[in-house]
């Protein structure tokens, strides 16, 4: 139970709560003499309760014109869920559809595709937290991991805007790795990897990135988003001679991914429909229990003590009628 | 009359029920309140790396400081105000994010602003005239005000002659300008690819004009003029381009140009009132708690009815 409130010096008028201990706030009578009655307890207690009653209806005003709140709060559950960075291709090849050509009315380009789907990924998503990482030429740290879905997805809505520059995976997938450095490792760690195209990861990045991946029990799900008629993932050369990095980036990409060691998942999305099962099977796939923190938001509290207030202003306003005035 | 009703008491207490319904048939009370919604576009060419701000004794880059800034003015902001983030460089900026309403996304928004870095720029040049165009077009359909923040060092120098015409956004897109940096020129540090610093750019390193496209100047003065070899002459060129100052005048001028505000940079302070400009808020009416008014008159009636009698009082009363 933390509470606060919004506007602390009004707390001030707390003191007036005391003023019913001075006075009794009613009429005295001018010829009072006590010893004419008999002792009653009743009526003793009724005078304490009475007074306790004015003593909180003014508590309860000045609480709730101070705005008593209820501070958010954080609850530890266990659920089914995964920690999860999306780790998005900004490439200008992105702005193209499928077909590798500059999206007309019909077809929409790989990146609206991305965007779209991504987004009801986020909204279906029932734990966990979420970050988001881009690159391109550099990588672009956007949203750090969070449980606030609208922030990742004002983060995937702004890739509306137009793409940048090419393609640089290594520094990416370096930047989606940091996000889970001194994190507790709870639920499953994944990196989903959307990009539509490949590029050579020189031998000291790899060193880098087999290292990390290895330390921060990383999953990593390659979306690849295949345009029509470039090499995919899983073709081989027909001629030995294209067989390398630099002519296949893909193909070595994928192989270098299945050789990390921690669990890797390729998915060769060559439509929007592809995609939509790809991220279909990743959501159904990583949920292992995790601990998370449930937040309640705050709570306002000051209509409750208006409430109170208002119950004891009538209770003392119905016993004004019955009290017996001095002729 | 009844004795009951002659008793001021009473009549405190019915007034107190009374106001606490008031209270409840009527909570709130609809007022027109601005409110902003920013879109700040951060410059992380370069220049933004000099060093010429300073916050507790501490000597700062204009990024950093840039970013100090916009961390302590996100504590400020009152809820509602949305905020979102993008990065300039090069000819153009890119969002990151999406205006995000201040009180519910924080953290998230604080710590995007303290990972802004420099090595997030995708290339290196810095067209600052060209890179307010581009961020103007894209949001001009979106409700948010531009915060362009910028030392408005153009890198290389922009030919006069291709300088962007802002007429087609002029009146689209609201915004502001705001200068960061100081007005004595400082060299611009160079960094090696592990981000340590390896000193400071020379004249040597930078051109000092443009050498794009044809000279704004008749050919007949420039020195060595070819058409086709030298187009901008063969004279060697001198100049402080790798010093950066803050150009305020080329600023004001773009600003101007783009019907956008300008202000610069010096304190938390100043840049809040800054952007609490009414031209960049939109008035919204909303439901304002005015709960605190019956209640205060029900809280005054009842201390009425327990004030001690004074001497004074007694008096008037009885």
């Amino acid at each position: 139970m933390n509470l606060a409130v919004t506007t602390p010096w009004v707390l001030a008028g707390l003191l007036l709560a005391l003023l019913p201990v001075f006075s009794r706030g009613m009429t005295t009578s001018p010829t009072p003499y006590l010893p004419l009655l008999p002792p009653d307890p009743l009526s003793a207690v009724l005078a304490v309760l009475l007074r306790l009653c004015a003593m909180t209806a003014i508590a309860g005003l000045v609480l709730g014109m101070a705005g008593l709140y209820r501070s958010e709060q954080r609850v530890e559950r266990i659920g089914l869920g995964a920690h999860i960075v999306l780790l998005l291709d900004r490439s200008s090849s992105m702005d193209n559809s499928f077909a590798g050509r500059a999206p007309n009315g019909k077809e929409e380009s790989k990146a609206d595709a991305a965007r779209r789907l991504l987004t009801a990924f986020v909204q279906q998503r029932q734990n966990g937290m979420m970050g988001v990482a881009e690159y391109s030429t550099s990588p672009l740290y956007v949203m750090p991991l969070t449980e606030n879905k609208q922030a990742v997805q004002a983060a995937i809505a702004a890739t509306a805007t137009p793409a940048l520059g090419f393609t640089h995976v290594s520094k990416g997938l370096s930047m989606a790795l940091s996000f889970f450095q001194g994190q507790t490792v709870t639920g499953s760690r994944i990196i989903v990897l959307v990009s539509d195209g490949a590029a050579v990861i020189d031998h000291d990045s790899e060193q880098k990135l087999r290292e990390w991946f290895k330390q921060q029990q990383v999953h990593l799900y390659w979306v690849f988003l295949r345009t029509a008629n470039s090499p995919g993932l899983f073709d081989k050369p027909e001629d030995s001679r294209d067989d390398n990095a630099q002519v296949m980036p893909e193909r070595y990409l994928h192989q270098f991914f299945s050789s990390l060691g921690s669990p890797y998942q390729a998915y060769q999305a060559e439509s929007p429909n592809a995609l939509k099962q790809a991220i279909a099977d990743i959501d159904h796939l990583e949920n292992t229990p995790l601990h998370y923190w449930e937040r309640i938001p705050k709570q306002d509290l000051s209509g409750l003590c208006y409430r109170w207030a208002s119950i004891m202003l009538a209770v003392l306003l119905a016993v004004k009628f019955c009290e017996r005035k001095p002729c | 009359m009844p004795n009951i009703l002659k008793d001021y008491r009473t009549l405190c207490l019915a007034i107190a029920l009374l106001a606490m319904l008031v209270l409840f048939i009527h909570p709130y009370s609809m007022q027109k309140r601005p409110r902003y919604n920013y879109t700040f576009i951060i410059d992380i060419t370069r220049s933004m790396n000099a060093t010429d701000y300073q916050h507790q004794d501490q000597n700062l880059s204009r990024l950093a400081y840039v970013k100090q800034s916009l961390r302590d003015l996100l504590k400020e902001l009152p809820c509602e105000t949305k905020v979102g983030l993008g990065l300039f460089t090069e000819r153009r900026a890119t969002l990151l994010f999406e205006p995000l309403e201040v009180c519910s996304a924080y953290s998230e928004i604080d710590t995007a602003i303290s990972q802004v870095d420099w090595r997030m720029a995708w290339a290196a040049d810095s067209n600052i005239a060209k890179g307010l165009l581009s961020t103007l077009e894209m949001l001009q359909k979106s409700a948010s005000s531009v915060v362009f923040i910028t030392d408005g060092q153009e890198a290389p120098p922009i030919n006069p002659r291709y300088a962007p015409d802002f007429a087609a956004v002029k009146g689209h897109a609201q915004g502001m300008i705001i200068g960061a940096g100081g007005l004595q020129a400082v060299p611009i540090p160079k960094f090696d690819p592990d981000g340590k610093q390896t000193g400071f750019y020379s004249a040597d390193d930078v051109p000092h004009r443009s050498s794009f496209g044809e000279s704004n100047l008749d050919p007949s003065q420039i020195e060595g003029y070819n058409a086709r070899n030298a187009p901008f002459g063969n004279a060697a060129t001198t100049g402080s381009e790798h010093l950066t100052a803050l150009q305020e005048g080329y600023l004001e001028k773009l600003a101007a140009e783009a019907g956008l505000g300008y202000a610069r940079l010096t304190d938390t302070e100043n840049l809040q009132s800054a952007l609490q400009d009414p031209r960049l808020a939109t008035e919204k009416i909303v439901a304002t708690d005015s709960r605190w008014q019956p209640a205060l008159v029900a809280l005054l009636m009842l201390a009425a009815v327990y004030w001690p009698k004074t001497r004074l009082f007694r008096r008037f009363s009885r």
